[in-house]
């Protein structure tokens, strides 16, 4: 039965999955998020055949097994870049890891001010960071997975949507700090956008996206003592 | 089938870095997910030769094209968060949009000023 169940949970994702990203290809449009609407029809679909959350569990965890794997293979991306990556060090080492800093320390006073509990604020810090890098965040420091993604999501529509008018308006005309720019505020959806301008732009903001998710990982322990209340 | 088999021994390379990436922060104790220190081994792995691009770039390339997939199942649990968007949803949404747009002038700003400051011939 447990198996039956965890095989149906699988189907199922695998069913929402396909379904948004067709409906993705179709219409472009950034508020179509694979990720929300995938999870939202998988959410439904377990509403409607009254099957508990806790049934959902093991297919779950089997298939979040491979995210490891797959952050791994972010290595890939990053050594087919490495002459890009070294040409343009002092720009991507600073544009990304001040960027980091500002996307960590200013969601973190700003949730401090608006009173939100610990838990929320936990999972707001890596909400810049592709999900991957959020989720392990999470994992090890706590907060709630489920929120962190809904962050990291929310964070990526607003940039692909604004995030390149914005740039605009305060006058960063440069191809490469574009990508950079929109790599470091809003992970993967950014990149999507960033390879829309230009393939300099979105290969760029690829490179920050990765190097972004290393150091929130790296910094997240200190971040997180000095700027969170316990 | 012969490229199903390829991509499945590449993905359990990969794992293999991910192991070895948990084994060496549990080892040094370092607050750090294994993935991660994983991604950082096998960069270094590919830039000394030790491990060559076709060992393992054509499971990789397979788990980042469905990367979104794997996130999927973290948000399904949103079903059980409704209270918190209902309680916190605007207060929410000004940090998101307030932080998120100090990262973009940042990071675009910072690395606009030093590729003109380090290339001023350019453009």
């Amino acid at each position: 039965m447990r198996i039956l169940m965890t095989g149906f949970g699988i189907g199922l994702t695998l069913g929402a999955y396909f379904l948004a990203k067709t409906l993705y290809m179709r219409y472009r449009h950034p508020l179509l998020n694979v990720v929300l609407l995938g999870a939202t029809l998988v959410a439904v679909a377990l509403l409607l055949l009254k099957i508990p959350y806790q049934a959902y569990l093991p297919a779950r965890s089997l298939m979040m097994s491979l995210l490891g794997p797959a952050t791994v293979g972010l290595a890939v991306p990053l050594y087919r870049n490495r002459e890009l990556l070294s040409r343009h060090a002092p720009a991507i080492l600073a544009g990304v890891g001040l960027g980091t800093l500002t996307s960590v320390v200013s969601v973190a006073w700003l949730a401090a001010f608006a009173a939100l509990p610990r838990e929320v604020v936990l999972s707001l810090l890596p909400k810049s960071v592709t999900i991957p890098f959020a989720l392990e965040v999470v994992r090890l420091h706590g907060g709630s997975q489920a929120l962190a993604s809904a962050f990291v999501v929310a964070t990526g529509t607003l940039g692909s949507v604004f995030g390149g008018a914005l740039l605009t308006r305060v006058g960063v005309q440069d191809p490469i700090a574009r990508g950079l720019a929109m790599g470091t505020g809003s992970h993967g959806q950014g990149t999507a956008m960033a390879f829309l301008e230009g393939q300099e732009q979105g290969t760029m903001a690829g490179l920050a996206m990765t190097l972004a998710g290393l150091t929130t990982t790296l910094l997240a322990p200190l971040l997180i003592r000095l700027l969170v209340r316990a | 089938m012969l490229r199903v088999l390829k991509v499945i021994a590449q993905i359990g390379l990969l794992s293999l870095f991910v192991w070895l990436g948990g084994r060496f922060a549990a080892l040094t104790g370092l607050p750090l997910p294994g993935s991660v220190v994983g991604l950082v081994f096998l960069y270094l792995a590919l830039r000394s030769g030790l491990v060559k691009l076709a060992f393992i770039q054509e499971g990789a390339d397979f788990l980042l094209r469905h990367l979104v997939f794997f996130f999927i199942p973290a948000a399904v649990d949103l079903m059980n968060w409704g209270g918190v968007f209902y309680r916190y949803g605007f207060r929410l949404a000004l940090a998101i949009a307030g932080s998120t747009f100090l990262t973009f002038v940042v990071s675009g700003h910072v690395s606009q000023w030093l590729r003109r400051r380090h290339q001023p011939c350019e453009s």
